[in-house]
């Protein structure tokens, strides 16, 4: 017992670790059952009530793959053919005649379409500035140019589907660069095909939209929030109580807000912010920015606020013209807390990005500040002209796909149509408004690649073939190893259990994904798990029949099984690692769940019963059977 | 309880006959795979494939008229899972999802008092499906030489040869099966990523067998030092027989749990092991053991050649 008491230490501390890992998945589990019983309002106010839990145990759970759950799995990839068909200029029979080559050649082949271009042309004699650049630059300056092209119009894609998806409301999307011109979506749960399509493919709106009046947006916010709290829409509110003094940042007026409000910190403030929400259901939500009327709402209470400001009731009380967008990102404000910015700006853009002809993140050389400079075609600089003179020292919000990147303050009328965007925090957001500005127009159309699709119903109907599959499999093989091995299968079987607690365990404490292979990983494993129990019991019978005792076969049949347990364990991880590296999705599920159920059989198969085994041998010699 | 007692079956005297028996199985497999194939997954093949399920059982040949109205004559269509259940796969490329938006909407106008839900809908590009062929057998290739590589440093070279030559007959066989056995429709059998796991899975599964049997012969040969090298891997095969039979039978159990029971999806890939655990039993005894036996004799007569030929006197001139 005393030897062995670090090791007991260790496997208590592995199996709570288990358990508190499999928790949230446990609750989560839970809370989808309660909210399928509830239905609107009382489920609203349900998640409301326990946004925190629910957010955090449905993050912390086990993730169910797309062929599990459903939904869409979209690889798109930039249309490099078209793209150097729309930025080719003086075109002719001859590129036309290359550019079908190419797109023929590009279908099929691995090489990137610029490569292929080049040596088409070269094999021609042909200069690629015929058709690209200008004539003073080299073929490899122009190809490489177009490549960045390529890559710019992913990054951009990137954006505007990021944004997209966000607005359309999947639950946990994943969405990433794959290579140089790649885009990987996943959308779980997603069911209506066709939009998802919409979403990903149709070309990104970018507008430019004035911002509303200070006094008309806070006298909209009012109604709507007398509105809620049952009073008459006439009825005034001392706006000083709501509206909070501008203070010269915006990370300020939050940390006044909250303190004042003591919304999340302090728990004495509760009743009082309680009130406080009675009395105003909305500006308890949003707290308003007195002297540009920019709204505040705390990242959780998001939904909330969109829920409200999509009741037909609520959408009466706002004018024609008038219209509410959100900021793209949450930024953290002194007090930790992430927030959003809601703008009320002019419904009609004032001018669209479709006159934008470049825009550059860059550094301001007298301050070494990052900018955007923007610049605008001669079209589009009229209007500019008209539009800045007009509206000078009023916010003007840059919206791609109706959420609002940016809300720069005009400062002079804007002559010749290059701007300057000042007032960045960093240059990364510079990057992200360059990118932004350049959404409107897209060179390079994106096309779907790969679409795999799962409808729900198919996804439930696996999970139920797989657990019932999984059960069966334990029955069979744990009432093997009882009736074969006797008692010491009944420590197998223990070890099995605490094996597949284990993987699934580490399922979510990776924020890995269980996938439909992945159960048939965990079903295989538990036919190779006891593998190990058996190449050690046949041992300990061998020991035992050559005449040792007990306790010395236990240890031999151990220690001599151990060299071949571990070779084939290895092997078949090794096998593991490179499935991983191979497969998509749901099958590096399955290289996943075989890899850590070798990991956790060599601890729970051969660690955890040999520990058990000491104990027994020690106190209760009389249970150990071999069979 | 106990199955197999203390053994002493002569496996190593009887390879020669077994050799026969291996290479009849693959070369049936080979001929199989030469002319049917195993048809190709989506993954692989490229196209589109769309698998709806039918309120009301419908006949494939109704199906079929329907998609050759919109020129899709040539596709594949099976049931799938229950009889409402129909599998359409082409391999016919358009721009986007064109090809699975006309499949689902011409179903759904054609089959007005049918209700038709879509399970299940995959485009992949042809240039996706060309590049997974490739990665796929340079992954089979991978394992088998990392599979070389383990063995042949954990034990000795011959080792390693011997079970990397037993793998690429388990490997052989279950495809050869494979390909014979993909005209039974239950099974789902096709070549996709889900069969290339089962392939890998059975490569890590099947050396299990093998690394127990060399084990047991490399503790023996510390043993009995005198002992004649056929006499003594008989001797390790016979002591490890009921823990290889054991161990590959409750693995054999899971997955025919997994190919009645389970979905679908995973019943090719269960199928496929289910032969490769069977396969990797019998090769790790009469391939992987029989190859070393063999090797190893070759290389002792060699030897005594080579000491013969060294102990003849030098003749006088």
């Amino acid at each position: 017992m005393k030897k062995n008491r670090w090791k007991i230490i260790l496997i208590i501390i592995s199996i709570a670790g288990a358990l508190w890992y499999l928790y949230p998945t446990y609750k989560d589990i839970q809370y989808q059952k309660k909210l399928s019983e509830l239905k609107g309002e009382d489920s609203l106010k349900f998640v409301q009530q326990n946004i925190d839990d629910i957010q955090k145990v449905k993050q912390k759970r086990i993730k169910l793959g797309l062929d599990l759950q459903g939904g869409m799995y979209v690889a798109l990839e930039v249309d490099v053919v078209k793209m150097l068909d729309n930025l080719a200029k003086n075109k002719d029979e001859t590129f036309r005649q290359i550019l079908a080559e190419v797109k023929k050649e590009a279908l099929v082949s691995e090489e990137p379409a610029t490569s292929i271009l080049l040596r088409k042309f070269q094999e021609k004699g042909i200069r690629l500035s015929r058709y690209y650049g200008d004539i003073r630059q080299s073929d490899a300056e122009i190809i490489s140019e177009l490549e960045k092209q390529a890559e710019d119009a992913v990054d951009r894609a990137l954006e505007v589907i990021r944004n997209r998806v966000d607005k359309y409301g999947v639950a946990e999307p994943s969405i990433h660069k794959q290579g140089a011109n790649r885009i990987i979506v996943e959308l779980p749960g997603v069911k209506n095909r066709e939009e998802v399509r919409q979403l990903l493919q149709s070309t990104a709106v970018l507008e430019f939209k004035l911002l509303k009046p200070v006094d008309v947006t806070i006298k909209v916010m009012q109604s709507i929030d007398n509105y809620l709290a049952g009073k008459g829409i006439s009825d005034t509110t001392d706006t000083s109580q709501v509206a909070l003094k501008s203070d010269t940042t915006k990370k300020d007026t939050i940390k006044t807000i909250a303190s004042e409000l003591g919304v999340d910190t302090a728990t004495a403030g509760l009743d009082e912010f309680e009130k406080f929400k009675k009395e105003h259901p909305f500006f308890a939500y949003v707290r308003v920015d007195e002297q540009t009327g920019i709204g505040f709402v705390n990242a959780r209470d998001r939904r909330i606020v969109e829920y409200i400001l999509s009741r037909p009731d609520v959408k009466n009380l706002i004018p024609p013209d008038f219209e509410f967008v959100w900021s793209a990102k949450p930024f953290t404000a002194q007090d930790g807390n992430q927030y959003y910015n809601l703008l009320a700006v002019k419904k009609d853009p004032e001018i669209t990005g479709k006159v934008i002809t470049e825009a550059r993140a860059t550094i301001d050389p007298e301050n070494n500040l990052p900018i955007v400079i923007m610049r605008m075609n001669s079209e589009g600089a009229r209007e500019w002209a008209r539009i800045t003179g007009a509206n000078i020292n009023r916010h003007i919000a840059i919206i791609l796909d109706g959420t609002a990147y940016s809300w720069p303050v005009v400062r002079t009328k804007i002559i010749g149509g290059s701007s300057q965007i000042e007032g960045l925090d960093s240059p990364e957001e510079a990057r992200l408004l360059e990118i932004v500005l350049k959404a409107g127009a897209l060179p390079a159309p994106l096309e779907i690649i790969e679409e795999r699709t799962v409808g729900p119903s198919l996804g439930e109907d696996s999970i139920q073939k797989g657990l019932n599959a999984a059960l069966l499999a334990f029955a069979l093989i744990t009432l093997f190893m009882i009736v074969y091995y006797s008692t010491s299968g009944i420590v197998a079987n223990l070890a099995l259990i605490l094996n597949i607690g284990f993987i699934l365990a580490v399922l979510a404490g990776f924020n890995a994904t269980l996938t439909l292979p992945g159960i048939a990983g965990i079903i295989l494993t538990i036919g190779v798990a006891v593998d190990a129990n058996v190449l050690i019991y046949e041992r300990i019978r061998e020991e035992l029949s050559v005449g040792r005792t007990l306790r010395s076969a236990i240890d031999e049949g151990y220690s001599k099984a151990f060299s071949a347990i571990f070779d084939s364990n290895i092997t078949t991880f090794l096998t593991g690692l490179i499935l991983y590296n191979f497969g998509a999705g749901p099958i590096q599920g399955f290289a996943l769940t075989i890899m850590i159920g070798i990991l956790a059989n060599l601890f729970s198969a051969i660690f955890i019963t040999k520990v058990l085994y000491d104990i027994l041998a020690e106190k209760y010699q009389a249970v150990i059977k071999f069979g | 309880m106990r199955f197999i007692g203390k053994t002493n079956i002569k496996f190593i005297e009887k390879r020669k006959f077994w050799y026969a028996i291996s290479a009849i199985v693959i070369l049936a497999g080979l001929i199989s795979l030469i002319f049917r194939g195993i048809p190709l997954g989506i993954d692989f093949l490229g196209g589109t494939e769309v698998i709806v399920r039918f309120e009301k059982p419908v006949s494939i040949g109704e199906v079929r008229n329907a998609m050759a109205q919109i020129g899709l004559a040539k596709s594949e269509i099976k049931t799938y899972g229950s009889r409402n259940e129909i599998l359409i796969r082409t391999s016919e490329q358009a721009e986007g999802t064109k090809i699975s938006e006309m499949i689902s909407s011409t179903l759904i106008s054609k089959f007005k008092d049918n209700k038709v839900e879509i399970l299940n809908e995959e485009k992949v590009g042809p240039r996706i499906g060309a590049e997974l062929r490739k990665k796929a057998l340079y992954t089979v290739i991978l394992s088998l030489i990392v599979m070389l590589v383990y063995i042949g440093l954990r034990f000795k070279p011959i080792y390693g040869l011997g079970a990397v030559v037993a793998l690429f007959h388990d490997v052989l066989v279950t495809l050869g099966f494979c390909s014979i056995f993909s005209a039974v429709p239950y099974l789902n059998i096709e070549m996709n990523q889900t069969l290339l796991a089962a392939l890998l899975t059975l490569v890590g599964l099947s050396v299990n067998d093998t690394v127990v049997v060399f084990d047991r012969i490399r503790e023996n040969l510390k043993l009995h030092k005198a002992m004649d090298f056929i006499a003594l891997v008989n001797k390790s095969i016979n002591e490890t027989l009921s823990r290889t039979i054991i161990t590959s039978g409750t693995t054999i159990m899971v997955l025919i749990v997994l190919l009645v029971v389970g979905s679908e999806v995973t019943r090719g890939f269960a199928f496929a092991l289910i032969i490769g655990m069977i396969t990797g039993t019998y090769s790790s005894i009469y391939v992987a053991s029989s190859i070393v036996v063999d090797f190893t004799l070759a290389r002792q007569r060699k030897a005594e050649k080579e000491k013969l030929l060294k102990k003849q006197p030098i003749p006088a001139k």
